[in-house]
């Protein structure tokens, strides 16, 4: 278990701080990948079991009446708060369809 | 540790009695959280639940009676949803524990039924790995299948049970599809050995003993599953149309705040409305059944003491059955149609500048109905001053115990009357005002708590927004039908008890004539003591009884007003309980009363679940006291305003 949480925990080895664009500041209907979560562990969890891994796509479908980002991920839809959705660092899919 | 057992009150046998006698087979049933786990239970159990229920007070397991056919029956239990075994939040400790073999009450599962929305495969699969790593007899439920079937989606099941080596059943838990092949693994299940201790599991999002990182281990894990996922050639499903149709509305820039406000409205109006030929229809019952029953009886003590005591007091509370009930079915049609998520939503922003969690909107939403249960809800808040905070301040929230006082001093002493034309009525308005003070009071006292004793960082909040569905009439149907059961049975024993127990009070010291007058009973006296602390809130002490006795449960209040009436006015049987309340109390100590209730932490149930889940009596001793504090001070004000 994650007991010892690292301050922020890094899917990808070494990741270029270049990828430095946020989830909340993905528009609507772009999907893009998950490169990091930039929160300590015992946050970080409820994201992971529920499939918000890095990796996965994710895409923002909605926002809620306050302005937080609604996301669709594997088929789910997940509300979260903006100062979460800041905390997970996305990458553009170069694919673009 | 905290002490986590339920509460029974002489449902079960203590297990160490029932192991030595013949045991049922026990089956776990765990999944995600709205994967249709509780529906697929009562689907299993049917009217045959035993509600394991402490009077008021919902555990956090239910157990079930299987008839899986003539001749074997197996023990269900109900766990809470789960989406892993961190043990983060007290709901996956109490999973863990059950599944472990850990549990007090519990012995360790014979067998494991693990149900998904199969809808979502990917995620809801996480469950599997660690549950497999149990190595006893798994069933893996694939609920929802027609919906994936609709949307387009699809799953080779054979191949999805070979590569996992576990049973898989597709099902539509709400229309019952499958429910068979179910009772048939059920029926399967055989008692492991008990004479060996049972060997030690573990469950643990992340293997013991391996170094990788939590986030590595979950990646690990998941590209494993999408692995199976792939080979059992899943096709996930379009996104639901309906869904997405409704957020559109409900989650609205405008809309969804004004959809959010009719909904409240209109629940409270229709307690109003719809409620009162029901409870016109009760209250006929009732009379008529006294009346008939005092036909039957001679003249004497025994009748004094069953119409003017018990069917007096008991029946001036089984009155607001139809209230409660309409009450816990809007609940349960916004729970189970997916509403409430989107409710949660909406209030998050709120909850933050509070400095509480979205999640904490769930728990505080049920607390209208019973604190209780609500304060068990909490235990899905994962920070743990977070959940302090939420379950310090649920019992502001305005429950269904304290409708009956509400309901008799509003309906006594406020107009009827238009405000807002047809919509919103004078009394529905004052009804929604007390719901508001609760609010503020609850708010006011999160952030105050969030400032000083449970001072943290606002965490992150991650809410599922499950799809719309049409809510099953059978479920809420058993639900209504449980919290009748519960609501009657505390009628049946405290009411019952307390009316007793006054009536007698009431009739000592006997004088020539028979029975005192009430003002120089037993009783009386009782209440002129207490008199002078409650004279400056403008009440008497007829009402000082009801206070005293309404601190075992709120809705007391006005049994004991019933028996106290009941047997003042005995001769007179067409005075009602408003016209005597009209009679000796004035509007604005009226309002006082309303206000004490809004704010006073008068139900033993409440303190005694609060000692539960905080593991002491620090909590529940100053929430106590700090909402009498409040309830006096502004039942002092209200009583000088109006």
């Amino acid at each position: 278990m994650g007991l010892t949480a690292p301050k922020s925990i890094s899917g990808l080895p070494q990741e270029e701080a270049e990828s430095e664009l946020r989830l909340g500041d993905i528009p609507l209907s772009q999907t893009v990948e998950l490169v990091r979560i930039d929160l300590p562990a015992e946050q970080a969890e409820p994201l992971l079991e529920r499939g918000v891994l890095p990796g996965c796509r994710i895409c923002p479908v909605r926002s809620s009446p306050a302005g937080d980002p609604i996301v669709s991920v594997d088929g789910s839809l997940l509300a979260l708060r903006r100062e979460t959705a800041n905390c997970l660092c996305v990458r553009l899919l170069s694919d673009v369809s | 540790m905290r002490d986590l057992s339920a509460t029974t009150e002489g449902t079960t046998p203590t297990r160490s009695q029932a192991e030595n006698e013949v045991r049922l087979p026990l089956i776990a049933l765990i999944g995600p959280p709205n994967s249709g786990k509780t529906t697929l239970f009562n689907r299993l159990t049917g009217l045959r639940q035993k509600v394991a229920n402490y009077p008021g007070v919902t555990v956090e397991k239910y157990v079930g009676q299987v008839q899986c056919n003539r001749e074997r029956t197996v023990e269900l239990v109900d766990l809470p949803g789960v989406h892993g075994f961190s043990a983060r939040t007290l709901d996956e400790r109490v999973t863990r524990d059950v599944l472990e073999g850990h549990a007090e009450d519990l012995p360790a599962p014979d067998a494991v039924v693990l149900i998904v929305d199969c809808t979502r495969l990917e995620s809801q699969l996480m469950l599997v790995e660690p549950v497999l790593k149990l190595e006893i007899p798994t069933l893996l439920v694939l609920n929802m299948w027609d919906e994936l079937e609709e949307r387009g989606g699809n799953l080779n099941e054979m191949e999805l049970a070979d590569l996992l080596g576990v049973e898989v059943v597709k099902t539509n838990a709400r229309v019952g599809l499958g429910v068979e092949r179910i009772k048939e693994f059920l029926l399967g299940v055989e008692i492991r050995e008990r004479g060996l201790p049972p060997p030690v599991r573990v469950l643990s999002n992340v293997p013991r003993g391996v170094p990788l990182p939590m986030i590595d281990a979950f990646t690990a894990r998941r590209r494993r599953l999408d692995k199976v996922v792939d080979r059992a050639s899943f096709v996930s499903p379009a996104p639901a149309r309906l869904t997405a149709a409704l957020d559109a509305v409900f989650l609205h820039r405008i809309w969804g705040p004004l959809v959010f406000l009719t909904v409240v409205i209109v629940v409270f109006q229709s307690i109003f409305t719809w409620a009162v030929p029901l409870m016109d229809g009760v209250e006929l019952l009732i009379t008529s059944s006294g009346e008939w029953l005092a036909s039957k009886l001679a003249d004497g003590w025994f009748r004094s003491l069953l119409i003017d005591g018990v069917w007096a007091g008991v029946g001036s509370v089984v009155v607001f059955l139809p209230q409660i009930l309409i009450l816990f079915l809007f609940l349960g049609i916004l729970e189970d149609s997916g509403y409430m998520a989107r409710a949660a939503v909406i209030a998050d922003r709120i909850m933050y500048r509070v400095g509480l969690q979205g999640r904490a909107f769930l728990p505080l939403l049920s607390g209208y109905a019973c604190a209780i249960p609500a304060i068990l809800a909490a235990r899905t808040v994962e920070d743990e001053r977070d959940r302090l905070a939420t379950i310090f301040i649920t019992p502001f929230m305005t429950c269904s115990a304290r409708l009956p006082i509400y309901a008799l001093l509003i309906a006594a002493f406020i107009p009827e009357g238009r405000l807002l034309g047809p919509f919103l009525g004078y009394r529905a308005a004052v009804l929604l005002g007390l719901y508001g003070l609760g609010i503020v009071a609850a708010v006011v006292t999160a952030f105050l708590l969030k400032r000083t004793l449970l001072r943290a960082q606002p965490g992150s909040f991650v809410m599922d927004l499950p799809s719309y569905r049409l809510p099953s009439v059978r479920s809420i149907g058993l639900r209504l039908l449980d919290r009748s059961k519960i609501f009657l049975r505390r009628a049946g024993r405290i009411i019952f008890a307390v009316a007793i127990v006054l009536w007698v009070l009431t009739q000592f010291p006997r004088t020539d004539a028979g029975p005192p007058l009430i003002e120089d009973s037993a009783l009386g006296r009782i209440g002129q003591v207490i008199e002078p602390a409650i004279e400056p809130l403008g009440f008497d002490w007829r009402i000082g009884v009801g206070l005293v006795t309404s601190l075992a449960a709120r809705e007391v209040i006005v049994g004991t007003l019933g028996t106290i009436y009941g047997v003042e006015d005995a001769t007179d049987d067409s005075i009602t309980l408003q016209e005597t309340l009209r009679r000796d109390l004035t509007l604005p100590a009226a309002i006082g009363l309303l206000v004490f209730f809004a704010f006073a932490l008068q139900c033993m149930s409440t303190v005694a679940v609060m000692r539960r889940e905080t593991g002491g009596w620090k909590w529940p001793i100053l929430q106590f006291s700090y909402m009498l504090f409040l309830a006096y001070s502004g039942a002092f004000i209200a009583v000088r305003l109006f």
